[in-house]
């Protein structure tokens, strides 16, 4: 009983890439197998031309871990006590550190808050400040494992566009394993599923959506409730109440469909998307689980 | 490495500093925890008004039981609970991921505490100073140089002791039990609770020979003036191999559980 | 009888089996609490075999006579540590974690919840040992004591176990305050340590703190002299008074600890 079995991917630098998976998939194990904080009984990994499993200081300064639900600032001293200790511990020259500490200060704007006690920080500006302190040394490799768990959503789109921000200024390449979708949505152009430790998609977002869901999402708010005839005749319907209808449709039929809502209902808004993330991954995972029955 | 280190020792010990500031109440119930020296000293004196104790007059067991206090409060260590915590908790992931040795960072942090310890049992010094001033290891040269080295000695024994005793929670889930029985008989083999000579003799010959006592007695004992300076050098010999034992045999057993963090995790 | 009675007898009931039910879960460890529990009463005799080798009579106590006190001791750490301990460690752990918050959701006195929500059974070993020091200690004075000083002393004991419940009482509420209290359970512990002394050996602040502050000859030197036969009415009189006297204040203290916290926490 492997908790990984054949999982092989390469990433090239500066890449940001989405892991997902159910709970128990192995994401945390990968993450901690990549940073050098368990060895695999197995196989090889390389990070940034290193073996993470020697753990060398040149390694570790190269890279950072970032895990949601624990924390290395320390409780009962500011923020700013913690990014000394870092300096002190990566051995990062005085004026690179204050230089770099200035910068990302000002992109979380969290000027008031590294003098404050941690344990007197809300949830999400500790998260903030973990960053800080994560990226201090000025690592080209994060490992970010469930960053904005429990943040709230306006928090959590803050902490995505740092990342992005992160990521185009300094090259760096980010790994994110997240269990909102939308984490992933909006940062990661490529991601890459794993289930019981097995791989089961390598790519971009967009071709996994359109692979598993090739139908679009239409959703029409209507004024007064449509007849039952006419939803009798609607293809696909997914939802529907008394002023919002949700289909299913097919790309080549959507045009048509639309073309056919407008006209026999009292359509006040429509929209035209992709199936949620949540739904297309569910069904990755079910047909994946169906496949894996037989065997 | 080792100019890194200097580097990042100071920045260590002020962080060090300031977290027992942050946590001064719950460092001086720490320090109250202390007592039984006091206890002792209560009782040694009450038994000793009809008359000394062998070598043991009210006076010299006023001046054993503040010289214990004063060494115990500075060279006790705390690693084996803070060791024990990181590992249940995972906080010692955090910990492998710098670029630092984890001992080094946390001797650090130890050691970062002692100017603190110097402050909270001066005052218990300076009774001691007016109790027993002129017995005391400090006017002499060599007899203080002695006394800093078994201090030192005394504070390295305690802290490798720990980091054995703790590393074998990466291994069992008991190790605080078993640091508790190593603490039973250290109270009784080191001096604690009652002054060696005072035990059976076959008891305190075997106590001479074992680690406990070079974990407190041997410092008390040189600053109050109760060993001479031959005796108190080899002392100190005899306390410095069990420091290197120790030293070797806590990294060896760290290592071990190292090989088995990273194949398990944690 | 009053139907509340009746419904903290079962209430007290379905704690007392769950409790046990935990305790059972681990029987490996069960005996091996109850040999290290003799091992550390050994351990614990060694200072007062240490003394009444040098002398036949400490501050008026012969040597079969502090062995009551001793035994007396270790009788009433057993129950503390069986049935009051666990429990308030769990308080103080609840309030780190806000476990505690469950507890005050539910329709029922939370001081009676918290106060019986574990018990360590296998102390029963210590209960054992203490009986059996008591045992040796009135055959070594020839005599048992007379049927109406065990009663006396039943009531005294009764009295000593709420007494040491209310400080306990006192130091969680005290939690609620400063919440790093882990230390706090164990200045606790050390303070009552001392208790295993008969209250004359000590002069001066120890003795004030131990009588009025801390009340330890309350609860081991003045129950051990009524077993003796000496203890005389107004003695006695202190004892209940002061043991009713703490009770109160303790409830006291619990009401505006919890009062705090629902207040104060977020």
């Amino acid at each position: 009983m492997h908790a990984l079995d054949g999982l092989a991917f390469d990433i090239a630098a500066g890449q940001r890439v989405g892991f997902l998976g159910p709970n128990g998939a192995g994401k945390t194990t990968t993450l901690k197998i990549l940073s050098g904080l368990l060895h695999p009984s197995s196989g090889e990994v390389t990070v940034a031309g290193f073996r993470p499993q020697a753990r060398a200081p040149a390694f570790l300064k190269t890279i950072t871990l970032v895990m949601g639900q624990k924390q290395q600032l320390l409780w009962d001293l500011p923020p700013a006590e913690t990014y000394a200790m870092n300096r002190a511990l990566y051995d990062i020259p005085r004026k690179e550190a204050d230089a770099r500490l200035g910068s990302l200060v000002e992109l979380l704007d969290i000027g008031d808050l590294i003098n404050k006690p941690t344990r007197q920080l809300s949830l999400g500006e500790r998260m903030k400040c973990e960053l800080v302190a994560a990226l201090l040394h000025g690592p080209k490799v994060l490992f970010l494992d469930e960053p904005t768990i429990g943040l709230d959503i306006a928090m959590q789109a803050r902490i995505r566009q740092f990342i992005r921000d992160y990521n185009e200024a300094h090259g760096a390449t980010v790994l994110l394993t997240s269990h909102y979708m939308e984490d992933v949505a909006a940062l990661c152009p490529r991601v890459i599923v794993i289930d019981k430790g097995h791989l089961i998609y390598d790519g971009e977002l967009k071709e996994l959506v359109h692979r598993i869901r090739p139908d679009k999402r239409i959703t029409i708010r209507v004024s007064t409730p449509a007849d039952p005839e006419v939803l009798a005749r609607l293809p696909n319907l997914v939802s529907h109440t008394d002023n919002q209808l949700v289909l299913s449709v097919p790309l080549p039929r959507v045009n048509e469909v639309v073309r056919d809502a407008l006209a026999s209902l009292a359509a006040i808004d429509l929209t035209v998307e992709d199936p949620p993330l949540e739904e297309v991954m569910r069904e990755l995972f079910a047909s994946h689980q169906q496949k894996r029955q037989p065997a | 490495m080792m100019r890194h280190l200097m580097r990042a020792y100071p920045t260590l010990l002020r962080i060090g500093f300031a977290e027992m500031v942050a946590y001064r109440a719950e460092f001086l119930i720490w320090v109250l925890t202390t007592n039984m020296p006091l206890v002792m000293m209560g009782l040694w004196t009450a038994v000793a008004a009809d008359g000394p104790v062998g070598r043991f007059g009210q006076r010299e067991f006023v001046a054993y039981y503040l010289a214990i206090l004063v060494i115990r409060i500075l060279t006790s260590s705390w690693m084996v609970w803070e060791l024990t915590m990181d590992i249940r908790q995972g906080a010692l992931a955090a910990r492998l991921l710098r670029p630092l040795h984890p001992l080094i960072v946390y001797s650090a942090e130890h050691l970062a505490a002692v100017p603190m310890r110097m402050l909270v049992i001066s005052p218990v010094a300076i009774v001691l100073f007016v109790v027993a001033g002129p017995q005391l290891a400090i006017g002499d040269p060599v007899r203080l140089a002695i006394l800093l080295a078994s201090c030192a000695g005394a504070w390295a024994l305690l802290f490798f002791t720990q980091v054995l005793i703790g590393s074998l929670a990466l291994f069992i889930d008991s190790a605080l039990s078993v640091f508790d029985i190593w603490l039973g008989i250290h109270s009784l083999l080191s001096g604690y609770l009652v002054p060696l000579e005072l035990l059976p003799p076959w008891v305190s010959a075997v106590a001479h020979r074992l680690p406990f006592h070079y974990c407190l007695g041997l410092p008390v004992e040189i600053l109050i003036g109760l060993v001479d300076t031959p005796s108190a050098l080899r002392g100190l010999g005899l306390q410095w191999l069990y420091v290197g034992g120790f030293f070797v045999a806590s990294n060896l057993l760290w290592r071990a559980g190292m090989r088995r963090f990273v194949a398990f995790g944690a | 009888m009053p139907p509340v009675f009746l419904r903290y007898a079962r209430l007290l009931r379905t704690q007392l089996s769950i409790a046990s039910t935990l305790a059972m879960q681990y029987r490996f460890d069960f005996v091996l609490k109850g040999v290290m529990a003799l091992f550390w009463m050994a351990l614990t005799m060694v200072p007062l075999l240490v003394v009444y080798a040098q002398r036949t009579s400490v501050a008026g106590w012969t040597y079969p006579e502090a062995l009551v006190v001793l035994g007396w001791f270790a009788l009433l750490k057993s129950i503390l540590d069986g049935g009051v301990t666990p429990s308030l460690n769990m308080v103080v752990e609840g309030i780190r974690t806000g476990a505690l918050d469950f507890v005050l959701l539910k329709p029922a006195d939370a001081q009676f919840l918290v106060s019986t929500a574990r018990f360590e059974p296998w102390r029963i070993f210590d209960l054992i040992g203490s009986l059996v020091i008591l045992v040796y200690a009135f055959r070594r004075l020839g005599h048992a004591p007379a049927p109406a000083h065990v009663a006396a002393a039943f009531v005294l004991l009764a009295v000593a176990v709420l007494l040491l419940y209310s400080i306990w009482i006192l130091v969680v509420s005290a939690s609620f305050w400063v919440v790093r209290v882990d230390n706090l359970s164990y200045l606790f512990g050390s303070l009552f340590d001392a208790g295993r002394w008969p209250i004359d050996v000590f002069k001066g602040a120890l003795r004030f703190v131990f009588t009025f502050v801390f009340p330890l000859a309350l609860m081991t030197t003045y129950p051990a002299l009524t077993l003796l036969g000496k203890l005389t009415f107004g003695s006695a009189a202190l004892v209940v008074g002061g043991g009713l006297a703490f009770t109160a204040l303790a409830r006291l203290a619990w009401r505006g600890a919890i009062g705090f916290y629902t207040s104060a926490s977020s």
